[in-house]
C-alpha cells in the first residue's frame, strides 16, 4: 500500500484538536467549593461515568473522522496486477484513415489486421472500432458481436486528412477515466513519422494500466514523389504576365526526372520536365499562360505516378478578371492628394486595382457598387446622404480607407466608424507595425518615414490597431463594420504631413491594403485540407450561404446554411463556396504535404511509446505479460469518511442534548 | 418580591455589606424595622410608663408613686414599658461552610443579623451575650447590661474568623453553665447537620424556661443547586471531594435540602423551639420583621 499524496499525511496533526478538546480541556474541572457535601452521594459518580464513556466514543469519532480525511487527501493505493483487477477489459481498435493510408494497399492491409484482432478477441470480449485522421472518431459503440464490428472495419477508408497521434492518445486518456473498463488499444497504422507531437513525446502518455499495441502496415523505405506546393496569384489581370511555380519533392526517392504538366479546366496547358535530386526538391516555373475569364480550376500534375497518385496532383483555383476599379474620394480642389496614391497603385502590375478619383461633392452620383473600395482622403464632416451611402455600402462588404488629416481632426470624428480624433502637430516616426497583418505584408515596419503631424485617434471598442506611432497612439486601424472593412491611416496619404510617399514602403502598403480591402486575399489560390471557410463575418448576416463540394452536392445543411460562421473542408478537391454576403469563390483544397513523408517511426520510438501506459514493458505481439497498476481507495476512503461523519453528528447530537436537559 | 423591589431597597443584603461597621449595620437594620413595630411583650422597669398597679405586701417601695399616694392615700406602683429583664445570648456559627456564597457570604449575613439581634436587646436595655462557634468556641462575650456591652458584642462579632466543622454540643455546654435564669437565645447557622441532632443539642435549653430561636442561613445556591456541567464539588469543611452532575443537582439535590428543611423546621417547632429559614438574598430588615410579626402573633 503506498500514498499517490503522502504529504496530506501531515494532517493528521489536527487530531490533536479534538485530543486537546475532549482529554485535556472537557475533563479538567476547576473544583468548586461547596458549603457541604451532606447531600450528594457517591452513586452520582456512575452517571458521570457514563457521560465520560460517551465523550470517548464521541472523541472516537472525531479521531477517526479526521484520520480517514487526511488518509483520503493523501490517495491511498494497493498495488494489483492488472489480471486481478475486477473491471473488464475494453478492447479498441484505431485504424488509421489518414492521407498517407492512400498509399499502395496500405488501407487493404489495415482492415485485414484490424478484422484478425476481431476474429482473435476472447469471449465475452467488449470491443470498440475508432478511426485516426485529425482527431479519433468512435465508429461502433461497446460492441459484444463481431458482425458489427467488421461491418464498421469494412467502412472505413483512407481520406484526405493528416493523422495525429498526439490525439489518439489524448483520446484514450479520456476513454480509460471515463469507460470504467480496462483499456487494450491497437493502433493500426502505417506509423509516419510526421504524425508524431511537435512538443515531444509528453503527449503520447497513456494512462497507468492501458495496454497498447501497434501493428504498423509501413513498408520499409516507401519512395514517394509530390507536388509539395504551387504558387500563382488567385486573380490574373494579365495573362502575358501570368507566372505559376510548382515545388517537386520526393522523400526517401533516388534522383529521377518527372514530368510537370500544368492543366487547366481539365487541359493540360504545359508540360515541362524536371530533374529531382535524391531526397530533394525542384522547382518548375510556368510563364505567360493564357487564362480564360472566370474562375478557372488549376492542376499541376507529376508523372508517371507512385504508390501514392493522390499527391501527385495540386490543385489550385485561378481567376481572369478585368483590373477592378478603386474610387479615390477628395475634398473640393485638393485634386493632388490622389496624385500618389493612384500612381503606386497602378504601378503594381499583379494588384489589377486602377484608382478613379473624384470630389466629394460627386459622391452623390456615383454607384459605389461599381468600386472594390473607396479611399476617403481627409474628408472632415460628410454630407449625411453620403455619409449614409458610403456606410451602407461598407456594411454590404464593401472595403473603405480613410486617410485623417487636418479637416477631419476639426470635425472631431472619423466617417462612418464615428472614433474620436483630435490634432497633433508632434513630429514623430512609425513605431509598432504588426507586419503579419495582410493589409501591410511586404510594407515592411514603415521605416525612416517621418508624420510632421498627424491625427491623434481614440479607437471604437471593436478596433484593432495594426500600427501605432512612436508614442503609441494608432497610426492605422482596422475595424469591421457590416460585412466590410474598414481601414483609418491617421495621416494623409500625400506628402502634405508627411515624407511616406518617398519612401519604399508607401507602394507595398497601398498595394497590400488595397488588395485586402479589395478582398483579394481572402481567396487564397489554394488550401490544406481541414482549413475553414468563411461564410459570413457577423451573427447577424442571416442570409444563406452555400458550400458545394468536390463531388458536387451541397455540403451545408438549411440551419447551419442560415447559422454557419464557417464550414471546414475536410476534403481535397475544388469547393464553391457561396458566402452570406453573396460574394463567390472558388476553393482549391489539397491534402496536407506532410503526409507525404512516408518515413517510419524507428522502433525504439515505438516501444517507448508503447510501455507508457504499464509501468511493465507489454509483451510486442499482445501476449499481455501481466503487470501491476495502483488500485486507488480513496473512493472508499470518503465513503468512511462519511459514515464516519453521519454517525459523530448523532452522538454529538445526543450528547447536547442531554447537555441541554441536564442545564 | 420581585427582583426591582429588592433591588431599590435600601437593606439589601448586598448594599449592607458595603457598609463598614457592625454597629452601623445593626443601627440600620434595627432603626429600619422598628418603627413602632416592636413592643416588649414583657413588662419590666423602664423609663416609658406604661400604668399603675396597687401595692402589695412584698412590692418594692422604691416604686411607690408617693405623690399619687399623697393625693389618694392609697399606694401604688408605677409601671413602665419596655422592661423585659431578660438575656439575650447570641450563638453565631463560624464553621467553614458559613463562608459560603456570592456577593454576601452566609458568614457575612450571619454577621449582620447577630448584630442586629445584640442592638435590639440593646435598646431594650436586656443583657446580651455572644457566643461564636465552629468546632470548639471561639469567642465567649458573657451576657450583661453593663455599659459598653454593646461595643464589646459588635467587636466580638465583627472579629469573628470562620473556622472549620460545626459542632453543637461544645458552645451548648458552655451555655448551659451561665444560662441561670431565663431568656433568649438566638442559634445562628447553615445547620448543616442531622436535624435529630441539632434539636436534640438544642432542647435542654428550652426546658430551663429559655426562649430558643434557631435562625437557619442559606445562600439561594444552596437551596436551588445550578451546575451547567459536571462539576468536582469540595466539601468546605471536610475538603471531600466528589463529582456531580447537573441533573442531579436539578433533582436529587433539590428534593434532600427542601426536605432536611422540612424536617429541622418541624422537628423544632415539635420540641417548642422557634425556626426560621433566612435566604441571603433577601433583606435582612424583611426578613427580621416578618419574623417579629410571626412571633407577636404567637404570642
Amino acid at each position: 500500500m503506498g500514498f499517490l499524496s503522502p504529504w496530506f499525511l501531515g494532517g493528521l496533526l489536527a487530531i490533536g484538536l479534538p485530543l486537546w478538546l475532549h482529554l485535556l480541556r472537557q475533563f479538567k474541572r476547576t473544583p468548586l467549593p461547596f458549603s457541604s457535601l451532606m447531600f450528594f452521594e457517591r452513586r452520582v459518580q456512575s452517571s458521570v461515568r457514563h457521560r465520560r464513556l460517551r465523550y470517548l466514543m464521541l472523541l472516537a469519532l472525531r479521531l477517526a473522522l479526521l484520520v480517514l480525511l487526511a488518509l483520503a487527501f493523501a490517495n491511498p493505493f494497493l498495488m494489483r496486477s492488472a489480471a486481478s483487477q475486477s473491471r473488464r477489459k475494453l478492447t479498441l481498435i484505431a485504424i488509421d484513415r489518414s492521407f498517407s493510408m492512400r498509399t499502395g494497399d496500405h488501407m487493404e492491409r489495415a482492415k485485414e489486421e484490424a478484422r484478425r484482432l476481431v476474429r482473435d478477441l476472447p469471449a465475452g470480449f467488449v470491443a470498440q472500432i475508432a478511426a485516426l485522421d485529425s482527431h479519433l472518431e468512435m465508429l461502433t459503440s461497446n460492441e459484444t458481436e463481431r458482425g458489427s464490428l467488421n461491418a464498421a472495419i469494412d467502412g472505413v477508408t483512407a481520406g484526405d486528412q493528416t493523422s495525429s497521434y498526439g490525439e489518439l492518445a489524448r483520446a484514450l486518456r479520456l476513454l480509460d477515466k471515463s469507460a470504467n473498463m480496462r483499456i487494450a488499444a491497437h493502433l493500426i497504422s502505417d506509423m509516419q513519422q510526421t504524425s508524431l507531437p511537435a512538443n515531444g513525446f509528453h503527449d503520447l502518455q497513456l494512462e497507468p494500466g492501458t495496454e497498447f499495441f501497434l501493428h504498423s502496415v509501413a513498408e520499409p523505405k516507401k519512395e514517394n514523389w509530390a507536388v509539395e506546393s504551387v504558387t500563382v496569384p488567385a486573380q490574373i489581370f494579365d495573362p502575358k504576365k501570368s507566372r505559376l511555380t510548382a515545388t517537386i519533392a520526393g522523400w526517401q526517392t533516388p534522383a529521377a526526372v518527372r514530368q510537370v504538366s500544368l492543366v487547366l479546366n481539365n487541359r493540360t496547358v504545359a508540360t515541362k520536365s524536371v530533374a529531382i535530386p535524391a531526397n530533394g526538391r525542384a522547382q518548375v516555373e510556368f510563364l505567360g499562360f493564357d487564362v480564360p475569364y472566370g474562375e478557372n480550376r488549376g492542376e499541376i500534375r507529376l508523372e508517371p505516378h507512385d504508390s501514392l497518385p493522390e499527391d501527385d496532383a495540386y490543385l489550385f483555383s485561378v481567376e481572369r478578371a478585368d483590373p477592378r476599379r478603386v474610387l479615390f474620394l477628395y475634398a473640393g480642389g485638393r485634386s493632388r492628394e490622389g496624385f500618389y496614391y493612384k500612381a503606386a497603385m497602378e504601378s503594381s502590375t499583379s494588384a489589377g486595382l486602377l484608382v478613379d478619383q473624384a470630389q466629394l461633392e460627386q459622391a452623390p452620383n456615383l454607384d459605389l457598387t461599381k468600386f472594390v473600395f473607396v479611399v476617403l482622403s481627409d474628408p472632415g464632416e460628410l454630407e449625411s446622404d453620403v455619409a449614409r451611402k458610403i456606410r451602407t455600402y461598407v456594411e454590404k462588404g464593401g472595403g473603405l480607407l480613410i486617410a485623417a488629416g487636418i479637416n477631419t481632426a476639426r470635425y472631431g470624428a472619423i466617417p462612418v466608424t464615428q472614433e474620436k480624433v483630435s490634432w497633433d502637430n508632434l513630429a514623430q516616426a512609425a513605431g509598432e507595425v504588426d507586419a503579419q497583418h495582410p493589409a501591410l505584408a511586404e510594407a515592411g515596419r514603415f521605416e525612416n518615414v517621418q508624420f510632421l503631424d498627424s491625427v491623434r485617434e481614440m479607437p471604437n471598442a471593436g478596433a484593432k490597431v495594426i500600427a501605432k506611432f512612436a508614442d503609441g497612439s494608432p497610426l492605422l486601424t482596422e475595424e469591421r463594420v457590416g460585412e466590410g472593412r474598414v481601414l483609418t491611416l491617421s495621416a494623409m496619404l500625400d506628402s502634405s504631413s508627411s515624407d511616406f510617399p518617398l519612401h519604399a514602403s508607401y507602394v507595398p502598403f497601398v498595394v497590400q491594403s488595397g488588395l485586402y480591402l479589395a478582398g483579394a486575399s481572402d481567396i487564397p489560390s489554394s488550401v490544406v485540407v481541414g482549413s475553414p471557410a468563411t461564410l459570413r463575418h457577423s451573427k447577424n448576416e442571416t442570409t444563406a450561404a452555400d458550400v458545394v463540394g468536390p463531388d458536387g452536392k451541397h455540403e451545408l445543411a438549411l440551419s447551419d446554411a442560415s447559422r454557419a460562421m464557417t464550414f471546414n473542408l475536410a476534403q481535397a478537391g475544388f469547393y464553391e463556396v457561396q458566402s452570406a454576403s453573396g460574394r463567390r469563390a472558388l476553393l482549391a483544397v489539397h491534402a496536407d504535404r506532410r503526409e507525404s513523408d512516408l518515413t517510419a517511426i524507428p522502433d525504439e520510438t515505438l516501444d517507448l511509446w508503447r510501455n507508457t501506459g504499464s509501468s511493465a514493458p507489454v509483451d510486442k505481439a499482445g501476449s499481455g505479460q501481466s503487470s501491476t497498476t495502483p488500485w486507488s481507495l480513496w473512493r472508499y476512503v470518503l465513503t468512511l469518511v462519511l459514515i464516519a461523519a453521519c454517525v459523530e453528528s448523532l452522538f454529538a447530537t445526543r450528547y447536547l442534548m442531554e447537555k441541554r436537559e441536564a442545564a | 418580591m420581585p427582583a426591582a423591589q429588592v433591588s431599590n431597597r435600601f437593606l439589601d443584603p448586598a448594599v449592607l455589606a458595603g457598609i463598614s461597621g457592625l454597629d452601623l449595620i445593626a443601627k440600620t437594620v434595627v432603626d429600619g424595622f422598628l418603627a413602632g413595630l416592636h413592643r416588649s411583650p414583657d413588662f419590666g422597669f423602664s423609663q416609658e410608663f406604661e400604668e399603675y398597679r396597687a401595692y402589695s405586701p412584698g412590692d418594692d417601695l422604691r416604686h411607690v408613686d408617693w405623690n399619687v399616694y399623697a393625693r389618694t392615700e392609697r399606694a401604688y406602683l408605677k409601671r413602665y414599658r419596655g422592661e423585659t429583664n431578660t438575656s439575650t445570648v447570641v450563638l453565631l456559627d463560624a464553621s467553614a461552610s458559613m463562608g459560603f456564597g456570592g456577593k454576601v457570604r452566609k458568614f457575612d449575613y450571619a454577621k449582620y443579623l447577630a448584630s442586629s439581634l445584640v442592638y435590639l436587646a440593646h435598646l431594650q436595655r436586656d443583657s446580651a451575650g455572644l457566643i461564636i462557634f465552629h468546632d470548639e468556641v471561639s469567642n465567649f462575650v458573657r451576657p450583661t447590661s453593663r455599659q459598653g456591652q454593646l461595643m464589646r458584642l459588635l467587636h466580638g462579632i465583627d472579629e469573628a474568623q470562620l473556622g472549620k466543622r460545626t459542632n453543637f454540643e461544645k458552645p451548648f455546654f458552655e451555655l448551659q453553665q451561665f444560662m441561670k435564669r431565663r431568656g433568649v437565645t438566638a442559634l445562628i447557622s447553615d445547620f448543616f447537620e442531622k436535624p435529630e441532632t441539632v434539636v436534640k443539642t438544642v432542647e435542654p435549653l428550652r426546658f430551663r424556661g429559655n426562649e430558643l430561636i434557631l435562625f437557619h442561613v442559606l445562600d439561594p445556591r444552596e437551596i436551588e443547586l445550578k451546575l451547567e456541567d459536571g462539576a468536582l464539588l469540595v466539601d468546605m469543611e471536610t475538603g471531600e471531594a466528589l463529582e456531580s452532575t447537573p441533573d442531579y443537582a436539578k433533582t436529587e439535590y433539590r428534593e434532600k435540602i427542601q426536605a432536611h428543611i422540612e424536617e429541622l423546621r418541624t422537628k423544632a417547632q415539635a420540641a417548642g423551639i422557634d425556626y426560621f429559614l433566612l435566604r441571603t438574598d433577601r433583606p435582612l430588615d424583611e426578613a427580621l420583621r416578618e419574623y417579629l410579626t410571626i412571633r407577636q402573633g404567637r404570642k
